[in-house]
């Protein structure tokens, strides 16, 4: 067969990989007005049970599992973003990270809605569905040469990808525009931002709203991917690989947490003898980034040179 | 069964305000929360279990051995993590939170490959010893714990109070710069504080050790994040706000799954973090502006 390449193992890894490419984004829209949550495991969490509990128990169809998921973490995002904002610094992270715990234990304690530690299973896998659907419809994908599990995998990644370039491709957007330049300034300095005329609190609660809400649309997304959550995939060692992905990768660029999510998830399963010791890799990461480059591999410098870009109006201007 | 469980909650407590002044007293100097020192504290533990239980030494050797194993971790846990990272600009104050997140989670799993993934069997040997003083029931574990606790922050306290050394590390709390003018060695107290806090750490976790029976690689995790909470509550930096806001954490955890559901003990800890930022983000016992909190 043509396509026997089409390993549904190696789908599955670039699957994972696109999952926590928009987590990494995740966290870098928060960070982009200098705030660090550690709370995303959480906000995906909220996704991941408000999508399987609707589509398992009330019959929600997919999307709209998934929309709420996103919704609710969004919401989520606010009820903690705004109490949140006279915290700063490592004072807002330690909240988010308790914020994370808390929702893992009521996660775990609430058997009756969410199934307790062992969790929720047998949640619509996304693939499965539209396979079903499609052979409802007369459609066979032997006959485009593909086995049942392989157009199953495919047709996840693809959903995935198309996910990640849509949310990729906002957040950049979002960058060279007035919100993106407003999260800058507050980055940079919030006193003098406020001094400018922009509204601080209105675009740090936004920040940090988008940044739940991304994360509850991939935690609803790997609910779909995965058919199985438990309280055990939204842990602390979760909300530490997304922080992973955006200190390895870059904190100040959007591709660094897009890289750093990819290269982060592909490595260990690419090199299976290395994946035994994913976590002390990721521990000595962060060490090593923070003592020689506190801001990532990738940063705009590089970014621009990459992209062959001069700063404008003779080198010499820092591009800051 | 209320004073059993009063004295269950102090014991439990004492351990936590150990904890906590492990966290208090590098963040009283050096404005970073050391999210490594849960880790730390798991490694003593799991030295004293390898010394008591493995090789069937005396508690005391457990402590000394914990005690060399964790001091050591904390020294180079300053070399490593922190100091490459003091003193140059352009750094953000989150750096040291991340270099120190690095540090615990290479420990974890470092802990994880050497001793095993499930619990470990602690074995106290006087562990069945009990005294019973009309209907209430005292074991001497329990006894062992809280004099060891009361020592500890006792000579902590006087030692603060008192020396000179202990002076200096007020001083270079208060203020760095003006410590290093007057004369103080700052570098040599940070070094000293971050070592001494990482000790009480590993004396905390033979007496976590001894209190619970069993250990695992994740007590550092849950430890940890109840260390913050305590001194998130207690106000950062403050030596009597870590002890308090331990013997409350403590009972209040005790009786919350005597009278109530044991399931949400863990989430005790962390409402409180979230109650006491909202409503009084210095804590108890903090002294410094919010503005100056970054």
């Amino acid at each position: 067969m043509a396509v026997d390449w089409l390993n549904p193992y190696h789908l599955q890894v670039a699957s994972f990989v696109l999952i926590n490419t928009l987590l990494g984004v995740s966290i870098y829209v928060t960070l982009a007005t200098g705030q660090l949550s550690l709370g995303n495991a959480g906000f995906m969490s909220i996704g991941a049970y408000t999508t399987a509990i609707l589509t398992t128990r009330h019959g929600f169809p997919m999307p709209a599992g998934i929309v709420a998921g996103s919704v609710v973490a969004a919401l989520a995002g606010i009820a903690v973003g705004i109490p949140s904002l006279r915290l700063t610094g490592v004072y807002l992270a330690i909240a988010t990270l308790g914020f994370g715990e808390v929702v893992r234990v009521v996660f775990v304690n609430w058997e009756s809605l969410t199934g307790g530690a062992v969790g929720i299973a047998a949640i619509p896998q996304m693939g499965r569905e539209l396979l079903a659907s499609l052979r409802d419809a007369g459609f066979a994908p032997e006959s485009i040469g593909l086995r049942g599990n392989q157009f199953i995998s495919l047709s996840v990644f693809l959903i995935l990808f198309a996910s990640t370039l849509c949310a990729i491709g906002f957040f950049f957007r979002l960058g060279s525009s007035r919100v993106g330049r407003a999260y800058a300034a507050v980055r940079m300095d919030e006193r003098a931002a406020e001094a400018a005329g922009i509204d601080t609190t209105y675009y740090k609660v936004l920040a940090f709203t988008q940044g739940a809400m991304l994360s509850g649309f991939a935690g609803a997304l790997f609910a779909h991917a995965t058919s199985y959550i438990s309280p055990a995939d939204f842990t602390y060692h979760r909300a530490v690989e997304i922080l992973v992905f955006a200190v390895f990768g870059g904190s100040e660029h959007l591709l660094g947490p897009v890289f750093g999510a990819m290269l982060l998830t592909a490595l260990p399963e690419l090199l299976r003898s290395v994946s035994d010791y994913r976590y002390i890799v990721y521990g000595i990461l962060l060490i090593a980034m923070m003592v020689f480059r506190p801001q990532g591999l990738i940063d705009p410098p590089l970014v621009n040179r990459l992209a062959g870009k001069k700063a404008a109006g003779g080198g010499s201007r820092d591009a800051a | 069964m209320f004073a059993e469980q009063l004295i269950n909650g102090i014991t439990l407590g004492s351990i936590y305000a150990i904890v906590a002044l492990g966290y208090t007293l590098v963040f009283g100097v050096l404005d970073i929360i050391n999210m490594a020192h849960g880790e730390i504290f798991m490694f003593g533990a799991f030295i004293g279990m390898v010394i008591v239980t493995k090789m069937n030494a005396p508690l005391a050797a457990a402590f000394a051995g914990a005690v060399l194993v964790t001091a050591a971790l904390g020294y180079l846990l300053e070399r490593v993590a922190l100091r490459p990272l003091r003193g140059r600009t352009g750094v953000s104050h989150l750096a040291p939170l991340i270099s120190t997140i690095g540090v615990s989670i290479l420990l974890e799993n470092l802990a994880h490959h050497i001793f095993g993934a499930g619990n470990q069997l602690f074995e106290t040997p006087f562990a069945e010893i009990r005294f019973t003083i009309g209907s209430t029931t005292v074991y001497l574990v329990q006894v062992v714990i809280l004099a060891v606790s009361v020592v500890l922050m006792g000579g902590l306290s006087l030692w603060l109070a008192r020396t000179r050394s202990g002076k200096g590390l007020r001083a270079t709390a208060e203020s760095l710069e003006t410590a290093e003018l007057l004369g103080v060695d700052t570098k040599r107290i940070i070094t000293a504080t971050v070592v001494i806090a990482s000790a009480m750490g590993g004396i905390a976790g033979v007496l976590v050790g001894m209190a619970f029976n069993y250990i695992n690689n994740q007590i550092g995790l849950s430890m940890g994040l109840k260390g913050l909470a305590i001194i998130i509550f207690g106000g950062m930096g403050s030596v009597a706000g870590a002890m308090a806001g331990g013997l409350i954490l403590g009972l209040s955890e005790t009786f919350v799954v005597a009278y109530g559901s044991s399931g949400y003990r863990d989430a005790i800890a962390f409402l409180t973090i979230i109650v006491v930022l909202l409503l009084r983000p210095q804590g108890l016992f903090g002294r410094a502006a919010p503005e100056a909190r970054r």
